[in-house]
């Protein structure tokens, strides 16, 4: 990185290579620990700060509004210097009645996207202030649509290798999270933004967080509904990483089917359809399941046997049979049982034929609808649809 | 804790050299002279040692997590680099800290309530107008240009608990003595693994005597022990990898040698620390309280 502070937050913002993840901080004995070029460091000049904000602000121009949402109104904006260049500017909305403070959601997404930087997780580029208090962030521009939309346009033909290229893209945009502690908390298709090169990029970090220090516990009211694995149904306060999984094999079944898995009407309904699904979770085949807060038992009448291969074959045709095996692995009815992200990257599904499509030939929208829309919800909403989900609240009052 | 250290904001924009940090005092010293030599506060940890008390009377009675604590001092910190504090009110800036600070690490307050507690302790100093509060969070998240993730010692020393291993004592006074550090200038100038060594290794040699709680500080445990002076014998022994310390003490020098951490560093680190134990027995809550409320009526700062 250069000597500028600032160079980091300039459009063209470096990626890191996936493998400086090798070096964690927390590992005291790693090598680099020794190398801290602290002349590298700070150049920063405190009678700088507001002029440099200025300065960050004027190299944008806003252009049109692209979407308005509860949280943020998003605008196509460019840089002042080349035309050509576009950004999308999502502006935060403030309560004008009273000053409540940012909200957790402007928080973390500025929070987590400062930190993270991969081609599949969309890029913040810079963060700048107006007079009226409004934080505004100069984001990737994702004109390409998202993958909600290539599911429900009929007009799309698509086919397993293009599947297999979007699930690639997001396996490693969630694995990059997971390595790096943070849990995304909101994976849906129409958080799944497509790049003009059609690369897939994890969007909307509004529910992310860190990976709690052990025995703290953590809400359940995250991940919108029909991605929502069970032991967040069941109102587990301690969970991993393997929620998000959970959502990817949403995702991907979504992508195979084009309508939504398992879509319940409500968290009840979710998890029974969940039950009908996959299977009824017991102690058997996950130990511990009955001392969750919510748990529910059913019926010994109603239980439905856990779904072995031959269920997910069926289901998932076109996947085949490694396909539905991957697909299994990511479904587990017990967090510790379903895989890691990047024991999903290291599924052999990947390695067979059929090849994942090229980014250039993957299938497209014409006339994508706009990036705004998507960008200025509040994560967990969904915006469409017969059933119409209602936000989760993330209140202040909400312990951890 | 997330994202990775090494490709962290926190490394890349917010560690600085003593020489370079001395600079940035300077020049803020500089544009303010009059206020400079019209206002004069105590020594930097000092105002810091009095900081971290009025965080943890408002942490009180909001059960905050240690680390939110930890996270606010390390945002007055970085903020201060670009402000100079008799530009300020302190009691505001450190309000803010704190409330940005719980939200940063998963326990978030309510805007209200902050400010209730905050007027509850200083109510000179603390309008109950929320929007000031949701102002001076703005100001503080640009002053640090919305880099807001802080990295702790903490987990380190989690961490390595069972790999040395440590003692429950040991790693409560280490705990103590990360949270100590935050009263000098040493989360600006070093990684957090270093401190979390110097940490370990201050509570391995000065063993302690008895056993002391997670919340507090070691400066009871250390100023004694370092006034005996037979720990300061032991430190020297550390920077000779050859030493004859206690067998205990001479696993974790071969430890520490396997480890390629920057021992020099280590060592700056403990020199810190124990310099902020012998500062702190100058420590006068009363005068600190009277400078500052001087300073911020007489400026109209609180305005």
């Amino acid at each position: 990185m250069a000597a500028s502070p600032f160079a980091s937050r300039s459009p063209s913002v470096a990626v890191a290579s996936p493998n400086t993840l090798r070096l964690r901080a927390t590992a005291a004995q790693d090598s680099a620990g020794g190398v801290l070029a602290s002349k590298s460091v700070s150049n920063t000049d405190q009678e700088l700060t507001e002029q440099l904000n200025d300065d960050v602000r004027h190299k944008y121009i806003k252009d049109k509004k692209l979407g308005e949402g509860t949280y943020a109104v998003v605008f196509l904006g460019h840089l002042r210097d080349d035309p050509s260049s576009f950004v999308a500017i999502k502006k935060v909305k403030v309560n004008a009645e009273y000053k409540d403070g940012l909200t957790m959601d402007a928080i973390r997404e500025v929070k987590y996207l400062q930190e993270l930087s991969h081609p599949n997780i969309i890029a913040l580029h810079d963060v700048f202030s107006s007079k009226d208090q409004n934080l505004s962030l100069v984001l990737e521009f994702l004109p390409r649509g998202d993958l909600e939309m290539l599911i429900k346009d009929g007009d799309i033909q698509y086919g397993v290798a293009d599947v297999k290229a979007w699930m690639g893209m997001l396996a490693r945009g969630v694995w990059f999270c997971h390595e790096n502690f943070v849990l995304h908390r909101d994976i849906k298709p129409n958080n799944l933004l497509i790049a003009s090169d059609g690369e897939v990029k994890l969007a909307d970090f509004g529910l992310a967080r860190s990976f709690a220090d052990p025995y703290l516990n953590m809400t359940h009211q995250v991940i919108t509904r029909w991605y929502r694995p069970p032991e967040l149904l069941y109102g587990a306060r301690q969970y991993s990483g393997a929620v998000d999984v959970w959502s990817m094999g949403m995702v991907f079944a979504e992508l195979l089917l084009r309508v939504p898995f398992v879509a319940g009407n409500t968290d009840l309904d979710q998890l029974s359809k969940i039950c009908e699904a996959f299977g009824t979770p017991t102690e058997e085949n996950w130990p511990g399941v009955t001392q969750l807060p919510n748990y529910i038992p059913t019926d010994r009448t109603q239980l439905v046997p856990v779904q072995g291969r031959d269920f997910f074959l069926r289901q998932f045709p076109t996947a085949g049979p490694v396909g539905a095996d991957l697909m299994m692995s990511m479904c587990a009815l017990d967090p510790r049982k379903r895989h890691t992200a990047l024991q999903v990257l290291r599924h052999n599904w990947w390695m067979i034929d059929p090849q994942p499509t090229r980014n250039e030939d993957l299938p497209r929208k014409s006339g994508a609808k706009k990036m705004g829309e998507d960008m200025g919800r509040r994560g967990g909403e969904i915006d469409d649809g017969p059933f119409k989900n209602a936000a989760r609240q993330l209140d202040f009052g909400a312990k951890k | 804790m997330a994202a990775n250290y090494w490709a962290s904001t926190q490394r890349r924009h917010w560690l600085f050299s003593r020489e370079r940090l001395a600079d940035i005092r300077e020049k803020l010293r500089e544009q303010d002279k009059v206020s400079h030599s019209q206002f004069p506060l105590p020594d930097q940890r000092l105002l810091n040692i009095y900081c971290n008390q009025q965080l943890i009377k408002l942490g009180k009675r909001m059960s905050t997590r240690q680390q939110a604590i930890a996270t606010a001092q390390v945002y007055l910190k970085r903020f201060y680099t670009k402000n100079e504090i008799r530009q300020t009110n302190p009691y505001l800036v450190l309000t803010t800290a704190f409330y940005l600070a719980c939200k940063m690490e998963e326990c978030p307050q309510h805007i209200r309530f902050v400010v209730g507690e905050a007027r509850g302790l200083w109510p000179e100093f603390i309008t109950p107008d929320v929007a000031k509060l949701g102002e001076c969070e703005f100001a503080l998240i640009s002053e640090m240009s919305s880099q807001l993730i802080v990295h702790h010692p903490y987990r380190t020393l989690t961490e390595l608990q069972d790999e040395l291993p440590l003692s429950s004592d040991e790693v409560a006074l280490a705990w103590s003595v990360i949270n100590d550090h935050y009263l000098t200038d040493l989360p600006l100038l070093h990684p957090p693994h270093v401190i979390a060594i110097m940490a370990i290794i201050i509570s391995v040699v000065f063993k302690p005597a008895h056993s002391s709680n997670f919340g507090g500080s070691a400066q009871s445990t250390l100023s004694g022990a370092m006034r005996d002076g037979s720990g300061m014998n032991m430190l020297a022994a550390l920077s000779d990898k050859t030493g004859h310390g206690p067998p205990r003490i001479q696993k974790l020098v071969l430890w520490l040698a396997e480890s390629e951490v920057d021992i020099k560093a280590v060592i700056e680190c403990t020199q810190e620390l124990l310099s902020l134990y012998e500062v702190w027995e100058q420590y006068s809550e009363k005068n600190c309280k009277e400078l500052i409320g001087r300073m911020v009526k007489t400026k109209n700062l609180d305005k």
